[in-house]
């Protein structure tokens, strides 16, 4: 019994000099209110010591990477729909035919390491890429670029092999984009494929500092010479002396974090919001009240349908399933009225409201379907007033002004119309059984499966749990299956519909509809079995010779014709109205926590200054409109 | 001789089919799945929003095809994995390539290795001895008590036992860190300060861990210690007047230990496959989630690299427990 008694106190000592453990900082580093402590969105990285971001297995890019170490020549900011120039002093100037572009450089940008940023990185990190096999954009440049000149330090020309209007995309950043490497680093290293890039000079105003070789955390700190980088030069010093990026693990663990001051940036779950709301009077989502989440994600979600098997090869059966979709029981299910429907594939940001939601709402209005013979309107106007009846009934404030509402919830939807899709379904020869439920035209049961990703706190996964709940309502029986595999399977076709976006992410900053629209482009139409060449979009294997006509003539209209860049994308927009190959439901609904105690002025809606995550290459761009409060 | 011939050779034998058979079952179920790690690289560029060419996707492809080693056939691949592995090579991540597996399973093996070899023997240290003690007076007040308290422990559910202390001791009563290995901005160095951090941020992962593992070995233990106390050389002893502290642990406890010791064996083999809900729940870093990641990611070699280290582990564990036995138990020598 003295044994055990005396076993007892050596660990209770042992557990209160644990407790006790809080070693303060080091002298060299900066008080947390100096600091901005930000979430790794991609997660712990188990292989944290790499650096070297053009590689197939690239360093993940959003631990402070490509917010700082890289910098592209031009960044969307979709938030505002332009296009930065960043290390580019203007846009792309082509010549008459598309087979060259010249890009002209800001002057007096510096690596952190004191050497400057000139034309030479440019030609070195295009040639280097070509010459090394599987590095990213190596098949691209390949395939397009003849030689790169330099014809002075701050002009580069590249020539191309075939005429090009587009080239000038793979060095626009929207999360991804040929960034540039240091020529002074890199072309003292014999094998760039194995090279971990550490410790990495940066082109941004930070620099790495430190990192957990287990993949935590990361932290940057501002240059003394900040003056001599992008940011510095547009808009000034950005305010915290350190950023450090952090991944605490599962929203639960964010929202302790956020609670306990020591997150000040993070993407959440709506739950997890409503939480840390709850549990921190000094947290904020993007909208200082409900509903919160963030509106301009440019990125349209919803439902691929797989349009090679049947029924979904019918255009009839696609808007049946359009119209048996109740969208604001649909959104009130799946996201609590936290999303903005959006009726065309297309995501309703603000910039694409006004470029075309808004210069289409006419054509909407008056779009018919033909039902029996007679003309049948879909277009329901009145979709997003209702959603905030309903959310209010739920017991939220909403706003009261249509303008607000329809800022927040979108122009509208389609109408919930299930005796018009029966109407849509039975002229091809469905029929309903016994038992209330649709059967196909050859008299089995209408079943189908959804495939989604398992992560049930994402919209693709709300996507599919609240669509299966509309149609099964509608009397379809429906299935969802949660797979980590889902997205080589939409890939290969092996599927009846899925929540991959059901349209490539467009542009966001610019209204060029050419990104989304080539994804459809029956030039890389690939059978059931075979790979489509990306899960979204193109994996419905649709495909309409009008829309390659739109392709065609979209990759004759120069860049800067936004005119009549528009007038190809409404074009392009009407066809996959007309033919619905993939069901559009509601914008990417981003959910942020941002922690008011250390810092405020974050672009929230009530001021967007900026996009709003701390994860896109534009963060640095944030940090010199931040304030501090002064708590140290 | 005998000995060799008739128990050390089938042993060595069987060690070296397990190893092959579990090696060629994870190679042919990683080729089973859906996921292509070509593909899987691609997807990770598009999503992420990188512009890629349409009309370069198929030229990547066979790129990333040739660079991985995944041409020719199946069989080939077979063939080409084991000319790797005998010569110590487990190839190169596909999601972090060009990283060596090797380098990966380097960094998060000594995570694993400390935080589940501790808490397993702690727990199979308090369960054996508890059980064998509450299986000895199983009619003693506490012994019934400690037994009602593991009974009420052992059905929940690993995941709600770790959070729950997370949200109580991080939370609540925030007197240990939420999340890592060790603090940030501290140097891994061997150093006091950095001992006491990595003690700091792996207690509650290894307390929880400890609590809800112990109770297995506590209900095995006593229901065995039951069973030895009703053998007639307890009851001998007993009534030969032989200390008690004698009768508990030399006569009962050592006695009953056997299986205790085979299910350590495994249980220590095993932990090569990491703990994925407490790497999940207390964001420590570990071989789990490096092993869930290469599943989910198709990420043959890095799946083939874990999976062979635990098949090597546990078969090296179960041979070793095997050659053992007849040191705890002389009657197998006779067998």
């Amino acid at each position: 019994m003295k044994h055990l008694r005396g076993i007892l106190v050596l660990c209770l000592c042992l557990l209160s000099s644990l407790c006790a453990v809080r070693t303060p900082a080091t002298a060299a580093e900066p008080a947390r209110g100096e600091t901005i402590i930000v979430d790794i969105l991609s997660g712990r990285d188990a292989n944290a010591g790499n650096f070297n971001l053009w590689v197939p297995g690239a360093a993940a890019p959003s631990k402070g990477i490509q917010q700082f170490m890289v910098r592209p020549l031009w960044m969307t900011e979709y938030a505002k729909g332009e296009v930065l120039n960043v290390l580019a002093k203007d846009p792309p100037i082509y010549n008459a035919d598309f087979t060259q572009m010249t890009v002209n450089l800001r002057d007096g940008i510096f690596w952190s390491d004191g050497v400057e940023f000139t034309a030479d990185d440019v030609a070195y990190t295009v040639e280097t890429l070509m010459k090394n096999k599987g590095m990213f954009f190596n098949t691209e440049l390949n395939l397009y670029v003849d030689k790169v000149a330099k014809p002075s330090r701050y002009q580069v020309v590249f020539h191309l092999k075939t005429p090009n209007s587009r080239f000038h995309s793979f060095f626009l950043d929207r999360w991804g984009a040929i960034r540039f490497m240091p020529k002074h680093v890199f072309e003292k290293v014999p094998d760039l494929m194995t090279f971990p890039n550490y410790p990495p000079v940066s082109l941004g105003a930070y620099v790495l500092a430190d990192y957990d070789p287990q993949g935590f955390w990361f932290r940057w700190t501002r240059r003394d010479d900040w003056q001599r980088t992008v940011v510095g030069k547009l808009y000034g010093m950005p305010q915290p002396k350190m950023v450090t990026f952090y991944f605490y693990g599962p929203p639960e663990k964010k929202v302790i974090a956020q609670s306990q001051h020591e997150l000040d940036m993070t993407d959440l779950t709506p739950e997890a919001l409503r939480a840390v709301l709850d549990k921190n009077s000094a947290s904020r989502g993007y909208r200082k009240q409900y509903p919160w989440f963030v509106n301009v994600d440019p990125a349209i979600t919803g439902i691929q349908l797989n349009t090679d098997k049947p029924p979904f090869n019918l255009k009839d059966v696609r808007w049946a399933l359009v119209l048996a979709t109740d969208i604001v029981d649909f959104a009130m299910t799946g996201f609590d009225g936290m999303a903005t429907m959006g009726a065309m594939l297309l995501p309703p940001t603000p910039a694409y409201t006004k470029w075309y939601y808004q210069p289409m709402l006419t054509w909407l209005e008056n779009f018919t379907l033909d039902v029996d013979g007679k003309p049948f309107k879909p277009f329901d106007r009145s979709a997003p007033i209702r959603l905030a009846q309903r959310a209010k009934e739920r017991g939220y404030t909403v706003p009261t002004s249509e303008a607000q509402i329809r800022e927040i919830w979108g122009v509208g939807w389609w109408k919930y119309a299930p005796d018009v899709a029966a109407k849509l379904l039975e002229r091809n020869k469905f029929k309903k059984g016994g038992d209330g439920k649709w059967l196909l035209p050859d008299g089995t049961p209408w079943k189908f499966t959804i495939i989604t990703i398992p992560n049930a706190a994402h919209p693709q996964n709300r996507n599919a749990f609240a669509m299966s709940q509309q149609w099964k309502k509608f009397g379809i029986d429906v299935n969802v299956e949660t797979l980590d595999q889902y997205a080589t399977l939409t890939q290969r076709g092996m599927f009846d519909a899925s929540t991959q976006w059901p349209a490539r992410e467009p542009w966001g900053a610019h209204p060029d509809m050419f990104r989304t629209f080539d994804h459809w482009n029956s030039a890389y139409y690939k059978p059931i079995g075979e790979m489509a060449i990306a899960p979204q979009g193109a994996a419905s294997r649709w495909r309409d010779p009008r829309m390659d006509k739109v392709v065609e003539s979209l990759k004759a209209t120069p860049w800067g014709n936004t005119e009549r860049i528009i007038q190809l994308g409404i074009e392009g927009l009407k066809i996959t109205v007309e033919e619905m190959p993939g069901l559009p439901t509601v914008a990417y609904p981003g959910i942020v926590g941002w922690d008011e105690t250390y810092w405020t002025n974050y672009p929230g809606a009530e001021n967007v200054y900026a996009q709003p995550y701390h994860h896109w290459p534009n963060f640095e761009f944030m940090l010199p409109f931040l304030k501090s409060t002064g708590k140290k | 001789m005998t000995f060799l011939r008739r128990y050390l050779l089938p042993r060595l034998f069987q060690y070296v089919v397990v190893i092959f058979v579990g090696t060629t079952i994870v190679f042919i179920s990683t080729r089973l799945t859906p996921a292509d790690p070509v593909q899987q690289t691609i997807q990770r560029i598009t999503a992420q929003g990188g512009y890629m060419d349409p009309a370069a996707v198929e030229e990547f492809a066979r790129t990333l095809r040739e660079l991985y080693g995944l041409e020719g056939s199946v069989l080939q691949q077979y063939a080409a994995l084991w000319k790797r592995l005998l010569t110590g090579n487990f190839g190169r991540s596909y999601t972090y390539f060009p990283t060596p597996v090797i380098q990966l399973i380097r960094t998060s093996l000594p995570w694993t290795l400390g935080l589940l070899s501790l808490s397993s023997i702690v727990a199979w240290l308090a369960g054996t001895l508890l059980g064998g003690l509450a299986g000895y007076a199983s009619q003693e007040r506490w012994a019934k008590w400690l037994e009602s308290v593991v009974m009420i422990i052992r059905p929940i559910p690993y995941y709600i036992v770790a959070l729950l202390t997370l949200i109580l001791f991080a939370y609540f009563l925030p007197i240990f860190p939420i999340s890592g290995a060790f603090r940030m901005g501290i140097r891994a160095t061997i150093t006091w300060d950095f001992l006491m951090s990595i003690a700091r941020h792996a207690f509650l992962p290894a307390a929880s861990l400890v609590v809800g593992g112990m109770g297995v070995w506590f209900i095995q233990m006593k229901s065995l210690a039951s069973t030895v106390i009703a053998e007639d050389y307890v009851t001998f002893g007993r009534a030969g007047g032989l200390p008690k502290g004698k009768l508990v642990f030399q006569y009962t406890i050592r006695n009953a230990m056997l299986p205790q010791i085979t299910g350590l064996a495994l249980a220590l083999g095993q932990l090569l496959s990491g703990a994925l809900v407490v790497e999940y729940v207390f964001s420590y870093p570990g071989l789990g989630m490096l092993l869930y990641q290469a599943i989910t990611q198709g990420d043959y070699n890095l799946t083939m690299g874990i999976t062979m280290l635990s098949i090597m582990v546990i078969a090296t564990g179960v041979l070793i427990i095997d050659l053992m036995y007849p040191l705890f138990d002389p009657r197998v020598r006779y067998r």
